[in-house]
């Protein structure tokens, strides 16, 4: 298998949350090698997305080490016993290596899809703005909404408005791509036009995280199958064991609904 | 005698009020800028206070915009005037100063309009940045910006969007409660009238030339404030 030669992208050491009482993540460990895509199943309150969101720290994990590219974040051990970042500017650094795609699209409504997509490359990297535009418009031409550059959010379908959020993350030049249920919210006839350009972006060897209830995707797309239940990893192979062969009785039900 | 017309009240020569007026309505403008600034500032903290603040903070914000929302504008100008200026005394008189010594109306304006128009502007702005969707701060966060730069890219301009119509409002109570002001002595343009019109004993012509004034003011702001709305509703789809 050539992904097992491959550096280690991302790694997800023992990572623990709870909200209140309810213990949401139950120590979750996670390698991802460069170019591979771990698509992470499961059903609703399983902690898939809150694991997601603990990567870039969106919420901060009560236990557990995340690294990205090498450098791991540094933790502190709050008073509460549970842990805080220790360093605010290098939890930023790390997060503009991880390009995040949430189920809501979040573009900003007041800048255009153009503005949108240059924003983080020349205020938080500091890019040279020409070279920004540059690229943002091949990012933009490569999901397939070049002409709509230069309209609102608001005048854009779910579809184009998910396309827009992927070239935002992209033209981060990311580490790992995040994508968190990205067609969940978009009506059914637009999930296509999304999944083409993920399934893009996968072709050409980037690594992806990607929480989703799509089945297709996940078999067909994704060198890697992950089923949390109740905060735990349940499964954790490539889709043609996990889904041909799988060990957990409550995955075989799942993929039957 | 014959009454002096209206033109002739409002010359900038020699008999005429033009200039005097002129002058009342430009420190009526300071007035109300400054107060406005100044309440602008204190409610972006308030805001910030009543959203983000631990139980002290926010309790705190709570009391000042109860207190200040509560109690007549113009006892915050007498407080702050006369009370200012019995405190100054008091300094004044601890490093062997003698007599009254008066805080500086101008001062006294500015801060009683900004404290009281800062308890409108916390209000506002709290409002405003509730509603920001918060996704759209979320992925500010989430490619990396710095506090600061999340604050003036994206929570911001979003906030203003939704505040707009609210600070309109409030600088139109504003420039009203500057007249207020004029209790200290400060010749913004209502004190400048009733010099006027005590002078002159034309109470009735120079109370509507303020009027006039007041509203021509209100107009041109009111101008401002719609081509503000607009500039910064730019993305809203318009149902």
């Amino acid at each position: 298998m050539s992904s097992s030669v491959a550096p280690v992208a991302i790694s997800v050491r023992d990572i623990h949350k709870s909200f209140g009482p309810i213990e949401v993540l139950k120590g979750i460990s996670l390698d991802a090698r460069e170019g591979e895509v771990v698509s992470i199943l499961g059903s609703s309150g399983s902690g898939k997305s809150t694991l997601l969101r603990c990567i870039n720290m969106l919420e901060t994990p009560d236990r557990g080490a995340v690294t990205v590219a090498g450098e791991t974040i540094e933790m502190l051990a709050a008073a509460n016993g549970k842990s805080r970042p220790k360093d605010r500017a290098q939890v930023d650094r790390i997060r503009s290596r991880l390009g995040m795609v949430f189920q809501s699209f979040n573009l900003w409504s007041h800048k255009t899809v153009l503005e949108n997509v240059i924003e983080a490359p020349i205020h938080v990297q500091k890019r040279p703005r020409a070279e920004c535009i540059e690229e943002a418009e091949a990012l933009l031409a490569k999901v397939g909404i070049a002409a709509k550059r230069n309209h609102y959010p608001a005048h854009l379908s779910g579809g184009q408005q998910q396309r827009a959020a992927i070239a935002r993350a992209l033209a981060m030049r990311p580490a790992v791509m995040l994508f968190d249920e990205p067609t969940s919210a978009l009506d059914p006839e637009l999930v296509g036009e999304v999944l083409r350009v993920m399934r893009s972006l996968a072709e050409e060897g980037r690594t992806m995280l990607v929480v989703t209830h799509e089945m297709g995707f996940a078999r067909d797309v994704s060198s890697r199958v992950i089923f949390l239940h109740q905060g735990q990893i349940e499964e954790d192979g490539r889709p043609e064991d996990v889904f041909g062969n799988a060990k957990s009785e409550r995955f075989r039900r799942f993929i039957k609904a | 005698m014959t009454q002096p017309g209206i033109l002739e009240l409002l010359s900038f020569g020699p008999g005429g009020w033009g200039n005097i007026l002129l002058a009342g309505a430009t420190m009526t403008i300071l007035i109300a800028l400054s107060g406005y600034a100044t309440g602008a500032v204190i409610g972006v903290f308030g805001a910030w206070a009543k959203v983000r603040g631990g139980p002290a903070t926010r309790l705190a914000a709570d009391v000042y915009t109860t207190v200040l929302r509560g109690i007549p504008d113009l006892l915050v100008i007498y407080l702050l005037y006369f009370g200012g200026s019995a405190a100054i005394s008091a300094i004044g008189h601890f490093f062997g100063a003698e007599g009254f010594i008066g805080f500086p109306g101008f001062l006294a304006g500015m801060l009683a309009v900004g404290i009281t128009s800062g308890a409108q502007h916390t209000e506002v702005f709290r409002g405003a940045f509730r509603a920001v969707h918060p996704g759209e701060i979320e992925a500010a966060i989430a490619c990396g910006m710095p506090r600061w730069l999340r604050f003036r890219r994206i929570v911001a301009p979003l906030t203003l969007r939704h505040a707009l119509p609210g600070l309109g409002n409030v600088w139109q109570v504003v420039l009203k409660e500057s007249a207020l002001v004029s209790i200290t002595g400060v010749a913004e343009l209502l004190r400048q009238s009733q010099i006027a019109a005590g002078s002159t004993g034309l109470p009735f012509d120079f109370y509507l030339i303020a009027g006039g004034i007041y509203l021509a003011i209100s107009t041109v702001s009111s101008a401002v404030l719609h081509r503000a709305e607009h500039h910064f509703s730019r993305g809203v789809r318009r149902s």
